[in-house]
């Protein structure tokens, strides 16, 4: 074809080379009109492109300010809104050994080198077992909920090996404080043991988590009867301790702590189960509740209850009226007897103030036992402990007929075993005029108590916190009285049972009060399983010596935050009871 | 008659054209100011979590456990006692001691309530005078004054003191 056209142009000269040129150009027109029309079409197309966004915003989702700020999981606050659990974008360190490539070492330097510097971080991490973890080379958590400014320190360490993921982690900012309250949420998302657990549904329920649920523990109470709980078991050297805060016209809980604690945002496994072998030498996980699921035999602490309920009942109108206290009483082949000789006969003050179990079973048995059964069943003792916690001990000892000699053992708190909590309703019910109200974790509004029920007279109540006051300046809670608080309460120091009867050397130590007794607001109870005698309690190992300078010394740091300001001038009336203790100033 | 016919339609395509651009020119304005609030929206976000990071971690730092420790080593603050408080106006009578026989008369001192200082002399006294016609501003253009004082009385005094205000300020830190 080529040949054909070189032939023709050679033959037809000039007239040919012009064709040719003409086509040459019509081609290269064509070639820069399709390039001109491709970056027209380009153009066209960007300017199409940016009009639709203008217009029409494509793909942009409107998505609500409060829907982004909506917590994975709802946050848990005290009284005064200040956050005790919430979700929290923490860093957790993870080793990955593979981030410098599939060989070769996973860190630049030696395990032991990092193991130290990490240590430097986090004082509390075992190193030993850091060092043999790095040396495994296989990846995991080396530690979660790590702190901003921890993190900037891992990452001055200059591995890449050790990672900062960030998660959306539950976090406690308080550590340990109110632990058995809240307790934790458990790898799969849903809450164990506290509060967690009951108002799981809601802190889960995307229309209610935005809001903080209010409890009605105040951090700052907690934080002191903490504080000085563990003061006294380290002191005593206690197996455990608990205490609780009770508003007795409320039933709210003030505060409610369990010794040992756990540390909910380090849950480890022997914190919630304990071998058989640990469990047999008494010891419990450290996730289990004192306050709530434990029932103690509380001894003297129950002789304020029988008394009050032999003066409601009108079996004492006269507490002067002696009994007497120097023979021990016959039961059944047991001896009830007091510690020494308190005195050929007591009334009614001295019997509280001496703790006399001889008196305090004969005042009982004047009740008579399905009277004593019944007042104790109408302050919550035939059932579980009333607040919303899901571990609740049941009370042992109230199921059966109550005889007369068992109404006498009940009478000075023994045959009976109940749960703190209990105790500290029973307690704001006699000291608030006699209504007996359950407990509560919620936060209760001015006004919205619940109703409750009489369980003594008002002017049974009115004695019972002359009495309790007496107690507290004359008798065995002397060191809980806080100066210009007014504190009134009664101690209790109870063997334990174990086999073959009780065990002498095994005390169960617990200080009931309430102050102010001049209007009572607050219940406070302190209880100290198994403490030794040291030289902090002046090698005693009775709840005057190691309970009741624990309220002694938490009622003036919670007095003036819950707004029982300190006052000597002012007191219950007693003047009428002093002189049948002798005092006659 | 045919050219009007055309120069109208022309005028209205071309109102048209301009009607279409300015509500193209408002749409994108629109949406880019749309874009600009989803952006400072999601700042927002940013810094209310930024917020709430640096809120925890304050809290964890002053813990109720750490403050305790501190406490006991650095400070050792202990719980204030019956006398630190004053509760009520009796209370604090109670803390004045009886004049002496010969001891002078005590100073008191009148406090005045706003109506009587504002007569008309203290009104020009107290009016800004313009720097160039020398009158004073009208009432209208002087700052509205202070709202007089209230009496202090016993009554007032007492529900100062019973406000408590220790514990209003403790509350107010805790929340």
């Amino acid at each position: 074809m080529n040949a054909i056209g070189v032939t023709t142009a050679i033959a037809t000269g000039r007239g040919e080379l012009f064709t040719i040129r003409r086509r040459y150009l019509a081609t290269a027109r064509l070639r820069v009109f399709t390039l001109i029309a491709l970056f027209c079409l380009i153009a066209l197309g960007a300017t199409a492109r940016i009009a639709w966004i203008g217009i029409a915003q494509p793909g942009t989702q409107q998505v609500s300010l409060s829907e982004s700020l909506l917590p994975p999981r709802g946050e848990i606050a005290d009284r005064n809104g200040v956050p005790l659990a919430r979700a929290f974008p923490s860093y957790a360190l993870w080793f990955n050994p593979e981030a410098l490539g599939e060989t070769g070492t996973p860190l630049i330097k030696s395990p032991e080198k990092v193991a130290a510097e990490l240590a430097a971080i986090f004082p509390d991490i075992n190193r030993a077992k850091l060092v043999a973890h790095l040396k495994s080379g296989k990846p995991g958590y080396l530690r979660r909920q790590v702190l901003p400014e921890q993190a900037n320190k891992v990452i001055a360490i200059g591995e890449l090996g050790l990672e900062l993921p960030r998660e959306n982690d539950r976090f406690y900012p308080q550590g340990s404080m109110a632990a058995h309250i809240l307790g934790y949420v458990a790898a799969d998302g849903h809450g164990r043991v506290g509060m967690e657990q009951v108002l799981d549904k809601r802190l889960n329920d995307p229309a209610t988590r935005g809001t903080p649920v209010q409890l009605s523990i105040d951090m700052r109470v907690q934080g002191a009867l903490e504080d000085e709980l563990g003061r006294a078991m380290l002191e005593t050297d206690a197996l455990g301790a608990a205490g609780v805060i009770l508003d007795v016209d409320t039933g709210e809980v003030m505060a409610l702590a369990s010794l040992p604690e756990f540390d909910p945002n380090q849950v480890v496994s022997d914190d919630v189960v304990l071998s058989q072998a640990r469990m047999d030498t008494g010891e419990m996980p450290r996730s289990f509740n004192r306050v709530t699921n434990q029932v103690y035999e509380l001894g003297s602490t129950f002789k304020p209850l029988t008394v009050a309920a032999a003066i409601d009942a009108g079996m004492i109108t006269d507490v002067g009226r002696r009994w007497q206290a120097s023979r021990p009483l016959m039961v059944g082949g047991n001896r009830i007897s007091d510690s020494h000789t308190i005195g050929a006969s007591l009334n009614v003050p001295e019997t509280l103030i001496h703790s006399s179990n001889i008196v305090s079973a004969q005042i009982a048995g004047e009740v008579g036992g399905p009277r004593l059964k019944s007042y104790f069943a109408q302050m919550g003792m035939d059932e579980r402990a009333q607040i919303e916690l899901p571990a609740r001990g049941r009370p042992l000892g109230m199921n059966e007929e109550w005889n007369h000699s068992k109404a006498l053992y009940a009478g000075f708190g023994h045959g009976i075993a109940v749960t703190p909590l209990h105790l500290a309703s029973a307690y704001a019910a006699m000291v608030n005029g006699g209504i007996w109200r359950p407990a509560t974790l919620y936060r209760v509004e001015p006004g919205h108590a619940a109703k409750g029920r009489r369980v003594f007279k008002a002017s049974t109540s009115a004695r019972m916190n002359q009495l309790m006051r007496m107690i507290a300046l004359y008798g065995t809670g002397r060191n809980a009285d806080a100066p210009g608080f007014r504190v009134g309460g009664k101690t209790g120091s109870a063997e334990k049972p174990g086999r073959g009867g009780y065990r002498r050397t095994t005390l169960v130590s617990t200080f009931a009060a309430a102050f102010p007794m001049d209007r009572p607001r607050f219940v406070v109870i302190a209880m100290l399983d198994e403490p030794k005698g040291t030289a902090a309690s002046s090698y005693q190992r009775t709840a005057a010596w190691n309970a009741a300078p624990v309220v002694g010394r938490v009622v003036p740091r919670i007095g003036p935050l819950l707004g029982v300001m300190p006052d000597d001038t002012r007191d219950v009336d007693i003047t009428d009871l002093r002189p049948l203790v002798g005092d006659e100033g | 008659m045919s050219f009007t016919l055309r120069q109208r339609s022309i005028g209205w395509a071309a109102v048209l054209l301009v009607c279409l651009a300015l509500f193209i020119g408002l749409t994108i304005k629109v949406n880019s100011v749309r874009s600009e609030v989803r952006l400072a929206e999601r700042r927002i976000i940013q810094l209310e979590r930024q917020k709430m990071v640096l809120e925890t971690e304050f809290q964890t730092r002053a813990n109720q456990q750490q403050l305790s420790d501190w406490n006991a080593v650095d400070f050792g603050y202990v719980a204030p006692l019956a006398r630190q408080f004053v509760e009520d106006e009796r209370k604090l009578a109670s803390l004045g001691a009886p004049r002496g026989i010969d001891a002078p008369e005590p100073i008191q001192m009148a406090l005045g309530d706003g109506e009587d200082t504002g007569g008309d002399d203290g009104e020009t006294l107290l009016s800004m005078v313009s720097p160039l016609t020398g009158q004073a501003f009208g009432p209208d253009e002087t700052e509205t004054r202070a709202a007089p004082r209230d009496a202090v009385t016993a009554a007032t005094l007492g529900e100062r003191l019973a406000r408590r205000s220790g514990t209003a300020q403790l509350r107010s830190i805790a929340e």
